[in-house]
């Protein structure tokens, strides 16, 4: 489904190219950036992609649950587009992978079919000079914070990227028959608990299968996502976001926690 | 209480009163008396690597923009690009002034109020002075500004590095309108709107290069919590803004000091609220 250009707008050369000599921008809190030093990663530079993208329209049946698989390329290629930017000015530093993604969608003052899909992260690069690109030999992406991408380095796992999947669904509205003949009731409403189910499904099996296609060993801190963005009640966009990793080494060397009970109030 | 073993019996509280009114008068050569916002644990931090607070001090900048600057032209809407370098670069500069009248040797935690408006922008920090305890007073050009919290500076200094300034850019670019007949074409079709992404890219471009270019005039090696704020302008969705600010920070021994943080489960209850209202 992806089909995102790799060629980054212009203008982001001398930028990145300064960032080549040394000096390193991030968005990481202080906490962030020293434990990231602590598991022998040195933060590169502040990468983002961005796109602004105008979704097309789609007519939906009023009774019928459907996917709508234009705005569901819509949203997926629009999203891919800026993740890709971000992985390729990633990649022009030299960098094994990027942490603390945060994938946003804004919408403006610009019309409500035009919004803007941006991904940011800080690009990080091992100390010790092994690569850690991923399968695909690219950098890793990751929506883990720099508290998580530690603890998970604890246990021998890496990151391998960060995966999605997604799906806009319309939900059927009911009929006047139906609606009169369940008034008063208890009663599930199947084609709703249906649908929700059916969309749910389509965005977790695409994500699983962008997971797959890293060999990743399984996707933590995966996060679902429902939202109706600007189509009205009946249409949502699911979204699945998490982190496809895989086990690189068996050592555990994440110490025993210490359970504490804290005084303040 | 009237019995001799009263301590407050043995002093002369008259004597007393006056000595402490004339230290008012007269502070002490060091850590007279402090203003700060910070919190008791951060300052318990700050003494923990021999540092104190000064002085809460402040900055304030109001720039204007020039009538129209937002409505026409392509490219870099350079009138208000300035007027944003400029507010930061004069409440920057009052806030090394206040912070050296002080006896501070930087500011910490500054806080970053800022506003852009269609015909002026405006600009306030507010931060505590601090030092390392009873140093001596130097020039305003060696006062560092860092919007780190206490916390977050002392932890830095703890592993061996500096905060040296704060380094920020911005940079608002003129996206070009699509024709009539592209808009038209292009209705009911998935398209990417170049012409906003490249804007996007372009004042992307000019605030981060900017940025980093303070960031190596400060002779830092890096530049952390940077803080990002893009989109169109609300007055002018034409306008499309890019603004980036962050702390520079430096090495300051040989080498990187390792915290070697601890795991810790809490258990702590979970916050509980009770509505007594949802009784009824």
């Amino acid at each position: 489904m992806s089909d995102a250009t790799n060629d980054l707008p212009e203008a982001t050369g001398h930028r990145l190219e300064e960032l080549e000599h040394g000096l390193f921008t991030s968005d990481l809190s202080v906490n962030e950036f020293l434990l990231i030093k602590e598991v022998g990663f040195h933060p590169v530079g502040f990468v983002m992609g961005s796109s602004i993208y105008h979704t097309g329209f789609q007519t939906r049946k009023w009774g019928q649950s459907q996917e709508l698989t234009k705005l569901t390329e819509a949203m997926y290629n629009a999203r891919e587009l800026a993740m890709t930017r971000m992985e390729e000015e990633a990649a022009e530093l030299g960098a094994d992978g990027v942490v603390g993604v945060r994938l946003d969608v804004n919408y403006y003052e610009w019309g409500k079919d035009a919004a803007e899909f941006i991904a940011v992260g800080t690009a990080v690069k091992a100390e010790d000079g092994v690569s850690r690109l991923n399968k695909l030999g690219r950098p890793f992406t990751s929506d883990l914070s720099g508290q998580d991408f530690w603890t998970l380095l604890q246990t021998g796992y890496l990151p391998q990227g960060l995966v999605m999947g997604t799906c806009v669904y319309h939900i059927a509205h009911r009929g006047l028959g139906q609606t009169l003949s369940t008034t008063g009731q208890n009663v599930e409403l199947p084609n709703f608990t249906q649908a929700l189910y059916e969309a749910r499904e389509l965005a977790m099996t695409r994500m699983q299968d962008e997971a797959t296609r890293l060999e990743a060993s399984g996707i933590v801190g995966v996060r679902l996502e429902e939202k109706s963005h600007q189509w009205g009640s009946h249409t949502i966009e699911f979204l699945s976001l998490g982190t496809a990793v895989r086990q690189t080494s068996s050592e555990v060397t994440l110490a025993k926690p210490t359970t504490i009970i804290s005084l303040d109030n | 209480m009237t019995t001799a073993d009263d301590p407050m019996h043995a002093l002369d509280l008259k004597a007393e009163v006056r000595r402490a009114m004339a230290s008012l008068e007269t502070p002490a050569p060091y850590g007279g008396s402090t203003t700060s916002d910070l919190s008791i644990d951060e300052e318990l931090n700050l003494h923990s690597i021999g540092w104190e607070p000064v002085e809460l001090v402040s900055g304030l900048s109001v720039v204007s923009v020039p009538w129209g600057a937002w409505n026409w032209g392509q490219g870099e809407i350079s009138a208000a690009s300035e007027a944003h370098e400029q507010a930061f670069r004069y409440a920057i500069a009052r806030l090394h002034n206040d912070a050296a009248a002080a006896g501070g040797h930087g500011v910490v935690g500054v806080h970053i109020a800022r506003s852009v408006h269609p015909r002026h922008i405006e600009l306030a920090l507010l931060g505590t002075a601090v030092r390392p305890i009873g140093a001596s007073v130097v020039t305003e050009h060696d006062v560092f500004v860092s919007d780190l919290s206490a916390r977050d500076f002392t932890l830095l200094m703890v592993s061996g590095w500096q905060p040296l300034g704060l380094a920020y850019g911005a940079s608002f670019v003129y996206a070009p309108r699509r024709s009539v007949g592209a808009v038209l074409q292009q209705r009911s079709q998935n398209v990417e709107l170049t012409n906003f992404t490249e804007a996007m890219y372009s004042a992307r471009e000019g605030a981060m290069e900017r940025m980093q270019a303070m960031a190596l005039a400060l002779k830092g090696t890096g530049v952390v919590d940077v803080t990002v704020i893009e989109g169109p302008m609300p007055f002018a969705p034409h306008a499309v803004e890019f603004a980036s600010w962050g702390t520079v920070v430096r090495r300051a021994t040989d080498v990187h000091r390792r915290l070697h943080p601890r795991m810790v489960v809490s258990l702590d209850d979970p916050v509980v609220l009770f509505d007594a209202r949802t009784l009824s």
